[in-house]
């Protein structure tokens, strides 16, 4: 303990995606300084911008599943902080249905057509098919409009690494959509973190189980030749929550998958299990599954003083018996499972306890990519911090991809930390 | 093939579907898509979840002009269309008269209703004439503080609207699909039948029921029975009359079968509250009503 890491064994980055190693005791002055900044009233819609110079114009490259949850999550909360201003994609069905909420929205075949044509699109949001990304996210960067991109960012290593790239060297504002970053949870979870509530980790787990055919044979995502299976696309939200609360990442990973339900033709595995393993042994169990949606999508940190569960729109502490107090205990608005007693995890809980409102404050209003997409418009109109840099994307993103190369061969598969100190 | 049968726990019920095709995996990926589409509009269209377009507008649309994505805009100017035509028997912005009556607090106890001026200060916030809509902007504007919106009585229409949208698109040609057994939404008809058919059972007891047969429609069912309040010894309904302020005493039961699943929704709550009112229906639409002493209308 104490001694400065290094990229073997643990790695800070900011968000520009420098990568640098700090000390604990720096990371006890940082994580105080988060704990203070945390501050979440029980409004729903906390932190929605309000552009000075108008709503930000926003693009939406591909109109699909995600790209039509965020253009209408902008829809609906950040009308003062952005506008969708161009809906691109090639299946008209796809633009013509947000046509129809989106005010003075064009639509656009495609994103070469919309940058030629839509000069008055300031910001894009990227949210095609995986393996399209990095043609799109370079011609984007290059025509100097902000880009939020989806995660993963790319199906391969190299196109990660092309993106991260192309960022660094951009003025503008580049955003991976890793929202667990932007999360008002896992922010307060973290800031716990960092000053040891949970203490040395000696374990974590992380599933996302649901019961969903994930669509059919045909889709790309269940395209072998271009498909990140379930680790890729789901996964990776999950990886970049270990690597920011942990500031490492894993050096190998080991995983297996097979189909137990979906026998439609599909190649892409429907179960998934993987072990990715750091350099101080610590391992991360991974489970996806699209047969049983027991238990949901949650990460969980097993410590020494505590275990940390973060479920995306709640969170918890279980406290060891033999953990120091922290203070708050007293006032913690509390839940049982079976055995155990968790605290939950309520941002600005301080504040809602002297106002008797601790409850309202249990759950995040809003889904998690509200508040990544918030961030990314607060970052192009008012200059503020990026959540997670492309670099930060790109890593995280590699070691999916990597999690589901493992998975599709059943076997080991090293982590280079070379390639991710590149991204 | 047998259908492929599908549920989802949403906007506070259950809804269910029964998919017939020859594609179990195609049906069942739409029906997901489907399902999808529920929960996403349970999500913007609560008045309940913190963070719905709903909750953002009651929050702030009496500061001033809010805008809405257009299918909220939509919906709130469909309401604002059969509130006019209905004479304000359906009306969105009930909710100050709800809380006052306690139907969403109360259970079955007795208790004093609420007093003349009381109800006068709550009916002082009801009405869609105080919800200014901006069809240049579409955006919304509440004209006092204390107005609400829910889309309570039309939420679960609409959803099955976009549900049995989202399943013609992916091919889906024959489907039923309810939500808590009030809203109905039929695409095609099964194999052999000219329709889907749906027995409406009476609240009332020793009155048969109505069978109605669905194709490409859908249809709503709004009574009063099995939420009711006790009010010094008289069994209201929870059904309020946006007009007077007071529990429904127009009918049993109102269903409509109509093209749109909202306009059924809105048009089922205003023919409870009338007892009728079938001649105001728009044309397409037609309505079926139980009165008070048991008799079929329609």
């Amino acid at each position: 303990m104490g001694a400065r890491l290094g990229i073997a064994n643990g790695v800070h980055s900011d968000t520009r995606g420098t990568i640098m190693a700090i000390d604990r005791r720096e990371f006890l002055v940082r994580a105080a300084g988060a704990a203070a900044a945390v501050a979440l009233v029980p409004e729903a819609f906390p932190a929605a911008v309000r552009a000075r110079n108008g709503p930000v114009s926003v693009g939406v490259i591909g109109c699909g599943r995600q790209g039509r949850k965020i253009a209408i999550e902008m829809l609906d909360k950040m009308g003062e902080g952005a506008r969708v201003a161009a809906l691109c994609d090639p299946v008209d069905r796809l633009t013509q249905n947000l046509l129809g909420r989106a005010k003075g929205a064009a639509a656009f075949a495609n994103h070469k057509e919309m940058l030629d044509k839509a000069k008055d699109v300031q910001a894009v949001i990227i949210a095609t098919p995986t393996h399209t990304h990095k043609d799109i996210a370079l011609d984007c960067i290059a025509a100097g409009k902000h880009v939020y991109c989806e995660a993963p960012l790319a199906h391969t290593p190299e196109d990660c690494l092309a993106i991260s790239k192309a960022a660094r060297g951009a003025k503008a504002v580049f955003a991976a959509a890793c929202e667990g970053r932007s999360n008002p949870i896992y922010n307060l979870a973290r800031s716990f973190f960092k000053t040891d509530a949970v203490r040395t980790v000696v374990g974590m787990y992380a599933q996302d189980h649901r019961k969903s055919s994930w669509g059919r044979s045909g889709d790309w995502w269940l395209d072998p030749s271009v498909s990140t299976g379930l680790a890729g696309e789901s996964g990776v939200q999950q990886f970049d929550v270990m690597h920011w609360f942990r500031g490492t990442y894993p050096v190998e990973v080991n995983g297996r998958g097979a189909i137990r339900l979906y026998e439609d033709g599909r190649q892409v595995a429907d179960s998934v299990r993987a072990t990715l393993r750091w350099a101080d042994d610590t391992e991360l169990t991974y489970s996806a599954s699209l047969c049983n949606s027991f238990g949901g999508k949650h990460e969980t940190f097993y410590g020494v003083n505590a275990a940390m569960k973060l479920a995306w729109t709640h969170g918890w502490m279980f406290k060891e018996a033999d953990s120091p107090q922290m203070g708050f205990e007293v006032y913690a608005n509390r839940q049982s499972f079976h055995n155990d007693e968790g605290i939950t995890l309520i941002a600005d809980a301080t504040k809602l306890a002297s106002q008797g409102k601790l409850k309202e404050g249990v759950g995040l209003p809003n889904p998690s990519h509200y508040y990544a997409v918030n961030d990314f418009i607060a970052a192009v109109a008012e200059g503020k911090e990026v959540k997670c840099s492309a670099s930060e994307g790109a890593r995280a993103t590699i070691v999916a991809l990597l999690t589901n190369e493992a998975v599709k061969g059943a076997k080991t598969v090293a982590i280079d930390a070379e390639m991710l100190k590149g991204a | 093939m047998p259908p492929v049968l599908m549920a989802l726990e949403a906007m506070g019920t259950r809804f269910e579907a029964v998919l017939v095709g020859e594609d179990e995996f195609a049906l069942r990926s739409a029906g997901e898509a489907a399902f999808e589409e529920i929960r996403s509009l349970h999500a913007r269209l609560s008045a309940f979840e913190q963070g719905s377009v709903v909750s953002l507008l009651n929050q702030r649309a009496a500061a001033g002009p809010v805008r809405v994505a257009g299918d909220v805009f939509g919906l709130l100017s469909l309401c604002r269309g059969v509130w006019e035509a209905s004479g304000g028997a359906f009306d969105p912005t009930v909710g100050p008269l709800m809380r006052l009556w306690g139907f969403r607090q109360r259970g079955g106890e007795d208790w004093n209703p609420p007093t003349d001026a009381e109800v006068e200060a709550a009916r002082a916030r009801v009405g869609m004439n105080l919800v200014q809509l901006d069809a240049e902007s579409w955006s919304v504007r509440f004209s006092r503080p204390g107005v609400a919106v829910d889309f309570g009585a039309v939420a679960k229409g609409y959803a099955l609207d976009m549900c049995a949208e989202v399943l013609r698109e992916r091919g889906v040609a024959c489907a039923f699909v309810h939500g808590g057994t009030s809203s109905i939404s039929a695409i095609g008809a099964p194999p052999g039948a000219a329709g889907w058919v749906v027995e409406v059972k009476s609240p009332i007891e020793g009155v048969g029921s109505k069978r109605v047969s669905l194709r490409d429609e859908s249809m709503s069912v709004s009574a009063p029975h099995g939420r009711e309040v006790m009010v010094r010894g008289e069994r209201l309904g929870h059904v309020i009359d946006p007009r007077t302020g007071r529990p429904a005493r127009g009918a049993a039961l109102a269903a409509v079968v109509s093209r749109s699943g909202a306009l059924a929704d809105a048009w089922s709550t205003a023919g409870l509250v009338l007892g009728g009112g079938a001649d105001r229906l728009p044309e397409g639409m037609r309505m079926m009503v139980l009165s008070q002493g048991g008799v079929w209308e329609g």
